[in-house]
C-alpha cells in the first residue's frame, strides 16, 4: 500500500532537501538530505566546534550566497576552499546582541538570493526560533541554528536536531570519528548515534600516515611510494611539508645574532 | 498646433502610489510626466500645458496619443483637462470646465488673462466675450488698453506663434519642505521625507535613472542652535527607483539621529544618479523571485549594524595566515560575487599550484588541507608546561603534524604591510576542543631587536578544525 504511511517510516519527501554529503547521515534523515525551507538546530559544545564538518559538504554543493549571523570565530577561506567552499560565497554579519542577530537572520531568510542561513544563537527563546522556522518555510531557504549542548532539554520548533559531540567515541580505527545524535527528526527517533568521520577525507588520509610514522611531533613528508597511502586515499594528495632543520639554515642564524 | 491644458487637484495625492504619499509640488511632477510626451511643456496660472502636435507621429496619430495622455497613471489626480488649437483658449476651457461654449467667440472675457485687469471698462463699454473684443478697432484698442492686450488676442485665434518659458527637468534634483509642525525627534522626519521622496520618484522616472546617493538635510530652529542644520547621505551600491527600499534605508539611519532643536524645513537633493538598466521580465509564472535582492538586503543590515559589521572575505596572497584574506564591508562592493577580480585569480592560482585552469576544486596542492575552518582573530598564547603547551582548559595537547614554517613580513616596513611572522605551525589534538592548529615563534617572534627568548619560544592557538 504505498499511499498509506506507517508511524515507523521516515516521513515523506515534503520538500527539497540538499544531501548532506555524508551516506550514513542522509540514510537517517527524511528524504536524504538537510532539509530546504526548514530550521535545523546544531547542539554542539562551545568548546568543540563541529558545524563546518556537517555542513560543509551539503553548503559545497548549492549555489548562491551563504550568510552567517553572529560566527564564534572567523571563517578561514583556504581551509573552506580546500573541502570545495568559495570563500567568496560568505558573507559574515557580526552582531552582538540576540536581538540583532535574529532580525538578521530574518532579513536573509527573505532575500531571494540567498541560499542558506548560518546563525549562531546561544541564548535563544522557542518563540523567536519559530519566528525563524516560519521565515525559512515561506521562503524555502536552509536555515541552520548553532545552540550550546544545554538546549537539549528545551523544547524547539525546529525540524531537524542533531548533537554533535567529538569527544564520545573518539577513536575507531585509529581514526577520530563525530557521534551525531538525532534527537528530533520526522520520523520515529533514533536510539543510536551514528558515528561520522570527524576529519575531511584529505586531511584524514594525511593525519593517518603521520600517526603510521609514529614518533611525536612527527614531520609530514609522505613518500611518493606509500602504497597504503594511495589506499587509504584515492583522490586525495598528501602534502609534503619539507621540515627545515631548526638550526641547519643559513638565514635564521644571521638573525640570532644580530 | 494642438494644445493640453492639465490642472491637478489642489491637494494631489498620487494614486498610484503605495503608501500615498502626497507630493511636495504636484504642478511640478505634472509638468516633469508630461515632458515624456513633448518638449514644450510649461506652467501657466496653476495649470500645465503642453503642445503635442509635433509628437503625434511619434505615437501612431492624434487619437492614440490622447487616449495614453489621459490614461496613463500620471503622478497625481488631475482636477480637469482641457484641449483646444491654442493655449489660451485651452486655458479657458479649463477655467470654464464643462460649461465652456464650442467657439472661441463666445469665451467669457474673464477668461483672458491679459484682459482681466481692463475687466470692468470693457463690461461697461458692453464687451463681455472674446468676439466682442475682437470686433472692436485694433488702433483704439492698442492706443486705449497697451499692445498686451491685442497681442494676447492675436496669439489666442492663433495669428501670433505662441512662445512660453518651456520646462526643462533639472539635472539636479533639490526640493525643500516646509514641516508643518515643528518636529523633535529624528525618526518623525521620515513623514515628510516620505513626501520629498514622492517628488523624486516621479523626477527619477522621467529621467530615467536610479538614484545612488542622496541626502536629506534638514534646518532647526536658529533660535536654540549654534549649528542649525544638519544632513544625512544616503548611498546605495546600484541604481535604484524603488523608493521603498531608499525610505527603509533613511529610517534605520534617521533612527541614530538626535535633533538638539525642533526641524522647520527638510530638504533633499539628489548628489548621484546613474542610467537605469532594463529589466527583463519572465513569460513563466515560477521564474518570478520573491523576495529582496541581495544588494537590498546588505545594505539594510550595514544601515542598522553598521557597515564594518556586514563582511564579505577577499583573498589576498600573502603566506601569513592572517592576512591570506581581508575583509571589506560587502554593501561597498556592487557586484559581491564577482571572481574576476585580480586579486581573487592571484589566489586561485597560489591556491592551485601552476596554470590549473580546469574548474575542478582547486584544492589537489600542496598544504591546504592542513589549513583550518575557523581562525582566531587574534592569536591565543598558551601556557607551556614541561616544554610543551597546553590548552586553555588545561587538557594536555599531542602533536599531530608540523612544523609548517612560515617566515614573511620581514620586509614590513609600514603598517599596512602588517608585522613580521617567524612561525612553525603544528596540528595538535585536543581531548576537549578537537584538533587545534597551533603556532610556535621562533627567534622571539619579530626575530630582530628584541633579542631572543633563551627558555623557548612562545606557543599559541591560531586556528580551529571545526
Amino acid at each position: 500500500m504505498p499511499s498509506v504511511w506507517r508511524a515507523n517510516e521516515l516521513a515523506r519527501p515534503v520538500d527539497a532537501v540538499v544531501a548532506t554529503g555524508h551516506a550514513a547521515l542522509d540514510a537517517q534523515l527524511p528524504a536524504g538530505g538537510w532539509p530546504v525551507g526548514a530550521l535545523v538546530e546544531v547542539l554542539q559544545s562551545k568548546n568543540n566546534l563541529n558545524e563546518w564538518r556537517l555542513l560543509l559538504p551539503a553548503l559545497a554543493r548549492c549555489s548562491g550566497p551563504v550568510l552567517l549571523v553572529g560566527a564564534p570565530h572567523q571563517p578561514f577561506g583556504p581551509g573552506l576552499a580546500a573541502q570545495g567552499l568559495d570563500p567568496q560565497r560568505l558573507l559574515c554579519v557580526t552582531a552582538q546582541t540576540t536581538a540583532q542577530r535574529l532580525w538578521a537572520c530574518e532579513q536573509a531568510l527573505r532575500c531571494s538570493d540567498v541560499t542558506a542561513v548560518l546563525a549562531w544563537l546561544p541564548q535563544v527563546r522557542p518563540e523567536q526560533l519559530r519566528r525563524l522556522q516560519m521565515a525559512a518555510s515561506t521562503h524555502g531557504k536552509l536555515l541552520f541554528v548553532m545552540r550550546p549542548l544545554a538546549a537539549r532539554e528545551e523544547s524547539s520548533p525546529a525540524a531537524l536536531r542533531v548533537l554533535v559531540s567529538g569527544q564520545e567515541n573518539v577513536q575507531v580505527n585509529g581514526q577520530d570519528r563525530l557521534a551525531l545524535h538525532i534527537l528530533k527528526r520526522r520520523g520515529p527517533p533514533l536510539e543510536q548515534p551514528l558515528s561520522l568521520p570527524a576529519r575531511a577525507a584529505r586531511l584524514a588520509a594525511l593525519l593517518a600516515v603521520t600517526r603510521r610514522q609514529g614518533a611525536a611531533p612527527p614531520n609530514i613528508s609522505a613518500k611518493d611510494g606509500d602504497e597504503e597511502l594511495h589506499e587509504a586515499s584515492h583522490h586525495a594528495v598528501v602534502a609534503r611539508i619539507t621540515p627545515f632543520p631548526d638550526h641547519g639554515h643559513a638565514l635564521d642564524r644571521t638573525a640570532a645574532a644580530a | 498646433m494642438h494644445w493640453i491644458a492639465l490642472q491637478p487637484l489642489p491637494d494631489a495625492t498620487g494614486p498610484q502610489d503605495d503608501d500615498g504619499a502626497a507630493l511636495v509640488d504636484a504642478l511640478a511632477a505634472l509638468g516633469w510626466w508630461a515632458l515624456q510626451f513633448t518638449p514644450k511643456v510649461a506652467q501657466v496660472e496653476g495649470a500645465v500645458l503642453m503642445e503635442v502636435s509635433a509628437s503625434e507621429r511619434l505615437f501612431g496619430g492624434r487619437k492614440p496619443l490622447i487616449d495614453k495622455i489621459f490614461r496613463e497613471n500620471k503622478p497625481v489626480a488631475l482636477f480637469h483637462y482641457a484641449r483646444a488649437a491654442t493655449s489660451l483658449i485651452a486655458i479657458a476651457r479649463l477655467q470654464l470646465s464643462q460649461s465652456a461654449p464650442r467657439k472661441p467667440d463666445e469665451l467669457p472675457l474673464t477668461t483672458l488673462l491679459a484682459a482681466r485687469s481692463h475687466l470692468p471698462t470693457l463690461t461697461r463699454i458692453g464687451c463681455t466675450t472674446w468676439g466682442q473684443l475682437r470686433a472692436l478697432p485694433r488702433g483704439g484698442l492698442v492706443r486705449r488698453f497697451g499692445a498686451g492686450l491685442v497681442d494676447a488676442l492675436d496669439r489666442a485665434y492663433g495669428a501670433k506663434p505662441e512662445l512660453y518659458p518651456w520646462l526643462e527637468l533639472p539635472a539636479v534634483f533639490e526640493a525643500k519642505l516646509e514641516l508643518t509642525a515643528r518636529i523633535d525627534n529624528a525618526p518623525a522626519l521620515m513623514f515628510g521625507a516620505r513626501r520629498l521622496l514622492a517628488q523624486l520618484h516621479v523626477w527619477l522616472q522621467a529621467r530615467q535613472r536610479g538614484i545612488l546617493a542622496l541626502e536629506l538635510g534638514w534646518e532647526l530652529d536658529a533660535r536654540r542652535q549654534d549649528a542649525p542644520q544638519g544632513q544625512l547621505v544616503v548611498r546605495t551600491a546600484e541604481p535604484t527607483l524603488d523608493m521603498a527600499h531608499v525610505q527603509r534605508l533613511l529610517a534605520e539611519n534617521l533612527a541614530r539621529v538626535t535633533l538638539h532643536a525642533p526641524a522647520l524645513y527638510l530638504h533633499l537633493r539628489s548628489l548621484e544618479t546613474a542610467a537605469l538598466p532594463g529589466t527583463t521580465t519572465s513569460l513563466l509564472p515560477d521564474d518570478v523571485r520573491v523576495g529582496d535582492s541581495l544588494h537590498h538586503l546588505l545594505e539594510r543590515l550595514s544601515a542598522r549594524l553598521g557597515a564594518d559589521h556586514v563582511l564579505r572575505v577577499v583573498p589576498f596572497a600573502d603566506h601569513r595566515p592572517e592576512r591570506m584574506q581581508v575583509w571589506q564591508s560587502a554593501s561597498r562592493t556592487a557586484s559581491v560575487f564577482s571572481t574576476n577580480s585580480i586579486a581573487a585569480h592571484a589566489y586561485s592560482d597560489r591556491v592551485g599550484g601552476q596554470k590549473d585552469t580546469s574548474k575542478q576544486p582547486k584544492s589537489d596542492a600542496r598544504s591546504d588541507a592542513l589549513y583550518p575552518t575557523w581562525l582566531l582573530t587574534q592569536p591565543l598564547k598558551l601556557t607551556v608546561r614541561n616544554n610543551a603547551p597546553q590548552c586553555a582548559e588545561g587538557g594536555p595537547l599531542t602533536l599531530l603534524a608540523g612544523p609548517q614554517r612560515v617566515e614573511a613580513g620581514w620586509w614590513g616596513v609600514s603598517e599596512k604591510d602588517g608585522a613580521c611572522a617567524l612561525r612553525d605551525y603544528f596540528l595538535a589534538r585536543s581531548e576537549q576542543m578537537g584538533l587545534l592548529w597551533l603556532y610556535q615563534e621562533r627567534l622571539g617572534g619579530q626575530g630582530r631587536a628584541e633579542g631572543h627568548n633563551s627558555s623557548g619560544a612562545d606557543w599559541y592557538l591560531h586556528g580551529l578544525f571545526a
